[in-house]
């Protein structure tokens, strides 16, 4: 069904917006099935929104499939760190999760980090970081090669000092950036981490659906995930799903996401 | 006559009990058979429970339509006073027996009974008896009611007395019950003999069950009993209910009794010992198939029901959420379902309030469990059904209880109203999922600039750029070089390769050659570092300009004596000899290091 509607999309509407709207009326006359699939094929055709992830988080929600409703509020908060409807309903399904974290609390340590960098404007501050380093270094040239006047050195230290602060919010931002590009979900209802990446490795402990994880490594089939008080173990690759999908953000294509390849 | 008999039970009961405080009355009706032929009789009990003290009320008898009231009704009346969840508890029941002759065949109905107590009218549901032919009825007496023991189990059965007067009899109704199934442990003594009294009676320990009294008869009721073809007077002692805990085989130690025979005070008077004997039970483990959510402590018969009063408030004020278990069966541990958590609507904790009563041998029970609800916003609040898994022993399967979703309307409070009355209020809790969103407002796929090949290029591309135009600046300025610097700064070394070269000449012999170079040594460093030119000038000159350098007086002089040593040498050659050559290098070299210093 994704696929027809991916067809009846590109040839009807380019910018979806139709779609979407028809989405939107399925969902509110609760034919949730139908707004899925809709939405499912707006994010085929490569559209990204956080009111679209949002939507689509609502609807598997509403569905009772809480690993991909929460992987869909994780992604329209990485697109949109203030989104707040995605942050609440986040909130409200981790509060019927299986999983419950000992050790620490699920908001603390890298999460929250990773909460407060995303929000930082890198994208303005590594534009401006380029501009006020290219000007502060013009500005020197001409006060030490043409002799230029004074205001020249006053106006190079206040850029300097500007692509600082700009690349420190950069570095923020890339950091955060960084983090959520080894945000992961589970997406399967249960499955045993273990000690290898191997069907007959020890299982130490089991995850269920809609915990999120980190990615730390990847093997064929498998993937090392930590939580977020530390407990590691390795799961089977189809059980977790990237925040950030192949194809987002630069992260290249070749990132095998087992949803992305079905 | 019905209503003469309605009367005279009324009448009875108000003048046999005692006068009792308000309370809760409970009533009910029963036959000991859903089908009789039409020449049979049917026993009509009713049953009115009173769980504390007060009237008895007026008890009124349907009309009996298709029915015929045989006999004098007769009543029986029991009593009991028991610690429950460490409060007392007084219970008393009045079971009012009819026996009734059906008029004709077919489904009869035995219309509904009232009872007019304490400002209530209780009712009983009519009941509903199938009538066959005269002489049809199928074998025995088929009893609509599981529990009830069968017509035709005799306790004494297998008693074979022999010569014994005195037997002390302990009976189950059930040998293979399920684990929390009631079974009944019953205690007879049999005598041939006048018994007089019960001095003491030792029942055994019933580990392994929950035990109820049933019956506890305080005085000896004789019956009477035929024991292989011996006449026997059977006294019931005692009737206890029992419920198995755990399966596998358990068993009932022995009783004893001790009996006072005889007549009188002074006729054959003896006290006589005897104990039972002991019961083995097979207790059976519940079937396989448990439902989800099953809890073993539901066995029994059992009706769930939830009700909420009212059902249209204002928000803030509380509703009264009741759930009610009842049947037969063990109540006490029966596990009823919660009410989860509903949005926008605050639960204190439940209270649970147990009731048993005794029903023709039966425990029959009440558990309910009442919990205020206080809305907090207004609207339609939906309690939603509950469910409830048990396992009929009786029917050996297990079943699933459902209670009906119950809607309240929660409405917005009066303004105005007054100061100290609490204002209800619509509180809007956080929580719950967001609607969706109807726009999209931005379609975001960028990567971010770091990402870019472009980035760290344009980055470093400034510094990179002024750094190489210090360094052409650098270059350009090498390669411009003033010649009289460059002269000055070189002097020292052009004179120190003068006098090598003097001291080449010096190893070959060429004296005149020497001394030339070492005057040229000497006056070329003169020239070069400190600008003094020494051909175009006087000894005395001379002096005076490098005195005026700042240089000493001896170093002058030194200098002078060799310049005019090296005239005289190269001008009369062969005055002077190796040594003094050497001596002559040495002062030369020596010469110039102090003028060197004198400069720095």
């Amino acid at each position: 069904m994704t696929p027809l509607l991916a067809l009846a999309l590109a040839a009807a509407d380019p910018s979806g917006l139709q779609l979407f709207a028809d989405a939107n009326a399925a969902y509110l006359s609760g034919d949730v099935s139908r707004a899925v699939a809709s939405w499912e094929a707006l994010v085929s055709e490569g559209i990204a929104a956080p009111e679209l992830e949002t939507n689509l988080g609502a609807g598997y929600l509403r569905q009772g499939k809480r690993g991909l409703a929460a992987l869909h509020f994780e992604r329209a908060l990485f697109l949109d760190g203030g989104d707040d409807d995605a942050r609440a309903d986040l909130t409200e399904l981790r509060r019927g999760n299986v999983d419950r974290l000992e050790g620490e609390a699920e908001e603390g340590g890298a999460e929250t980090a990773a909460r407060l960098l995303r929000p930082l404007p890198g994208f303005a501050a590594s534009i401006a970081l380029a501009v006020l380093w290219g000007a502060a270094w013009v500005l020197l040239a001409l006060r030490v090669f043409r002799r230029g006047p004074r205001w020249c050195s006053l106006a190079a230290a206040a850029c300097f000092a500007g692509a600082l602060l700009s690349a420190l919010v950069t570095w923020g931002a890339a950091a955060g950036r960084r983090m959520a590009l080894q945000r992961a979900v589970v997406v399967a209802q249960s499955v045993p981490a273990r000690e290898g990446p191997g069907d007959k490795s020890v299982s130490r402990f089991e995850i269920h659906e809609g915990t999120t994880v980190r990615v730390e490594d990847e093997e064929p089939g498998f993937r090392r995930v930590q939580l977020a008080n530390g407990l590691t173990g390795w799961v089977p690759a189809a059980s977790v799903e990237l925040v950030v999908p192949p194809g987002w953000a630069g992260r290249p294509v070749a990132a095998i996401s087992p949803r992305a390849a079905r | 006559m019905s209503t003469r008999i309605g009367r005279a039970l009324g009448l009875a009961l108000c003048l046999s009990l005692p006068a009792l405080a308000a309370g809760e009355v409970e009533l009910s009706a029963t036959t000991d058979a859903g089908e009789v032929a039409l020449d049979g009789t049917l026993l009509l009990r009713i049953s009115a429970t009173y769980s504390s003290r007060g009237e008895d009320g007026e008890l009124k008898l349907p009309t009996f339509a298709d029915f015929e009231v045989t006999g004098e009704p007769s009543r029986a009346e029991q009593m009991s006073f028991t610690f429950a969840n460490g409060s007392p508890s007084f219970r008393r029941t009045v079971t009012t027996s009819i026996a009734l002759t059906p008029r004709r065949t077919g489904d009869l109905t035995i219309e509904a009974v009232k009872l007019v107590a304490r400002g209530k009218t209780l009712q009983t549901p009519p009941i509903h008896v199938r009538v066959v032919p005269a002489g049809q009825v199928r074998g025995g007496r088929s009893s609509p009611d599981p529990f009830d023991r069968p017509a035709d189990v005799d306790p004494f059965a297998d008693v074979h007395p022999g010569q014994r007067d005195l037997i002390l009899r302990a009976t189950v109704d059930n040998e293979h019950p399920f684990v929390g199934q009631q079974i009944t442990y019953s205690l007879y003594l049999l005598a041939r003999a006048n018994v007089s009294s019960i001095e003491k009676l030792q029942l055994p320990r019933l580990d392994g069950f929950w035990s109820e009294d049933v019956e506890a008869p305080q005085q000896l009721v004789p019956e009477q009993r035929i024991l292989d073809g011996v006449p026997y007077t059977a006294y019931l002692l005692r009737r206890r209910a029992l419920f198995a805990l755990r399966p596998g085989k358990a068993s009932i130690e022995a009783a004893e009794v001790q009996v006072l025979t005889g007549f009188g005070m002074l006729f054959s008077r003896g006290t006589s010992r005897r104990s039972s004997q002991a019961l083995r039970l097979d207790v059976q483990p519940l079937p396989p198939g448990k439902p989800p959510g099953f809890d073993s402590g539901n066995v029994g018969q059992w009706a769930l029901t939830a009700t909420a009063e009212p059902l249209a408030i204002a928000v803030g004020q509380p509703v009264t959420f009741r759930l009610v278990a009842s049947g037969k069966g063990n109540v006490r541990d029966l596990h009823l379902p919660a009410l989860g958590a509903l949005p926008g609507v605050r639960a204190y904790d439940p209270t649970t309030t147990d009731k048993e009563s005794i029903e023709r041998g039966q425990v029959n029970g009440t558990r309910t469990v009442e919990q205020l609800l206080v809305p907090e916003r207004t609207g339609s609040v939906e309690i939603p059904a509950l469910t409830m898994e048990i396992f009929d022993p009786y029917q050996k399967q297990y079943r699933t209880l459902h209670t009906s979703p119950i809607a309240v309307q929660v409405l917005a409070g009066q303004s105005g109203a007054v100061a100290s009355v609490p204002v209800a209020q619509n509180l809007l809790g956080g929580g719950g999922l967001r609607p969706i969103r109807l726009r999209m407002a931005s379609v975001q796929r960028a990567t971010p600039p770091w990402s870019e090949p472009w980035f760290w290029p344009a980055l470093a591309l400034p510094p990179v750029g002024v750094a190489l135009a210090l360094g052409l600046a650098g270059v350009r300025r090498a390669l411009r070089v003033d010649p009289g610097d460059r002269r000055v700064r070189l002097a020292r070394s052009a004179a120190e390769k003068r006098l090598r070269g003097a001291r080449a000449l010096l190893q070959r012999g060429e004296s005149v050659a020497f001394y030339a170079e070492i005057a040229r040594a000497v006056t070329g460093y003169l020239a070069d570092k400190q600008g003094v030119a020494a051909a175009g000038l006087t000894r005395e000159e001379l002096a005076a300009a490098l005195a005026a350098k700042g240089h000493g007086e001896e170093t002058v002089r030194r200098l002078v004596r060799i310049l005019d040593d090296c005239d005289r040498a190269r001008f009369a050659p062969g005055s002077s000899d190796a040594p003094v050559r050497e001596t002559m290098l040495g002062r030369a070299e020596q010469v110039i290091n102090e003028l060197d210093r004198g400069r720095a």
